[in-house]
């Protein structure tokens, strides 16, 4: 099989939502199949008669399989750019028969020296709609098909300066606090979410223009005051 | 609250083979049919040298502890409320990490239904020359 098309710096934009991720019914055998292949032998999660004597309904899920689900959902979109940080909040607890959907959406980019770097903000829920896990995952990825070949070819990369937007146009969005395991109210954790919108106003669609006469040139975006750094960047390159 | 004489406890670094059938079980118990993680030509057409572990992977490593010796309770009484990998590189079949886990925090943090105790405990995964492959921080809730 030919390897895919990458996914690229330089065509990935700030609320760029991803392609959500719905996964088979999280019944007992994947259970049993993850214990085993995580090693990850908690009572709580493989003896049932255990979990009703603490007043669970049965055993519970593994929090990581919805990280885990959240790497799928980015590495697919990604198409093979390995992850750089996957971090993931578990607010819910998930039970067998579970069905879990994951959602993502570009929350920032940003290049510096040559490294590019896209980070998301993943969501998992479960059939009712209710937040189970939440968090962020950065991608390291290649400006662009040339500064692929560039690095391929052991020369130095493009020089693209993109500051970090969610920085200047909106405080990131308040991860929900980091409070214990069991249940917390999915409402207030699904508020950050729409906190994170105006990001979305940033549309970096300017920024995309420097991509066509990339020559290796520096180009040194100057601390921007405060919105429209891509403009600022546009005219540096004029 | 968790014992604070577990506050700082730090593990000999214990090897962990990354083997091509371990990471295929994995992708499966996820449902992950990622040709990455099963396809050593295809992972190679991309740039890796061998098949890729889905980047949860290390959980199935062992530190050589157990947790109810790391953290003093029995791991019945712990929940997962976090994780965060962050990679200097991808995880490979053929690699052999040296993991080591060190408990870094031991405190209180206000829940719903009154103060929770919990636990950080803090992964290293390093290659043979020593060299850092990931950080994983866990952070776990006593029930």
């Amino acid at each position: 099989m030919p390897p895919p098309r990458k996914l690229y710096f330089e065509n990935v934009r700030i609320g760029d939502e991803l392609p959500p991720l719905t996964k088979p019914m999280i019944d007992r055998i994947q259970l049993a199949r993850y214990a085993g292949a995580a090693n990850d032998f908690s009572p709580l999660q493989v003896d049932d008669a255990l979990a009703r004597s603490v007043g669970m309904t049965s055993v519970v899920a593994p929090g990581p399989l919805s990280a885990a689900f959240a790497g799928q959902l980015v590495t697919d979109w990604a198409r093979g750019t390995p992850i750089k940080k996957l971090s993931m909040k578990f607010s819910r607890m998930t039970w067998p028969g579970d069905i879990l959907s994951c959602k993502g959406r570009v929350f920032d980019r940003w290049g510096e020296n040559g490294r590019y770097h896209v980070e998301l903000d993943v969501r998992a829920e479960n059939q009712k709609g209710e937040l189970v896990a939440r968090g962020s995952i950065i991608l390291k990825v290649f400006y662009s098909f040339e500064d692929e070949n560039r690095a391929r070819a052991g020369q130095p990369p493009l020089i693209v300066n993109v500051p970090r937007q969610s920085i200047l146009e909106a405080p990131p969005a308040p991860m929900p606090s980091p409070k214990q395991t069991r249940d917390m109210k999915p409402a207030k954790a699904a508020k950050p979410v729409k906190a994170a919108a105006p990001a979305k106003k940033a549309k970096p669609a300017k920024v995309k223009k420097p991509a066509k006469p990339v020559k290796a040139k520096v180009v040194k975006a100057k601390k921007p005051a405060k919105a429209k750094p891509a403009k600022a960047q546009k005219k540096k390159k004029r | 609250m968790l014992d604070l004489r577990y506050l700082g406890k730090v593990t000999a670094p214990t090897p962990n083979d990354v083997e091509r059938g371990a990471i295929r079980k994995f992708a499966e118990a996820l449902g992950d049919s990622n040709p990455l993680y099963h396809d050593a030509e295809y992972a190679r057409a991309n740039g890796f040298s061998n098949v890729m572990a889905p980047p949860t992977f290390p959980l199935s490593f062992s530190c050589g502890v157990e947790l109810k010796d790391l953290l003093g309770v029995p791991a019945r009484q712990l929940l997962l409320a976090d994780v965060s990998f962050e990679y200097e590189r991808p995880l490979v079949a053929g690699d052999r990490i040296l993991v080591t886990s060190k408990v870094s925090d031991i405190n209180e943090r206000p829940g719903p239904a009154g103060k929770v105790s919990v636990a950080v405990v803090e992964d290293e995964g390093r290659d043979d020359l020593g060299k850092l492959v990931y950080r994983l921080r866990k952070t776990w809730v006593l029930r």
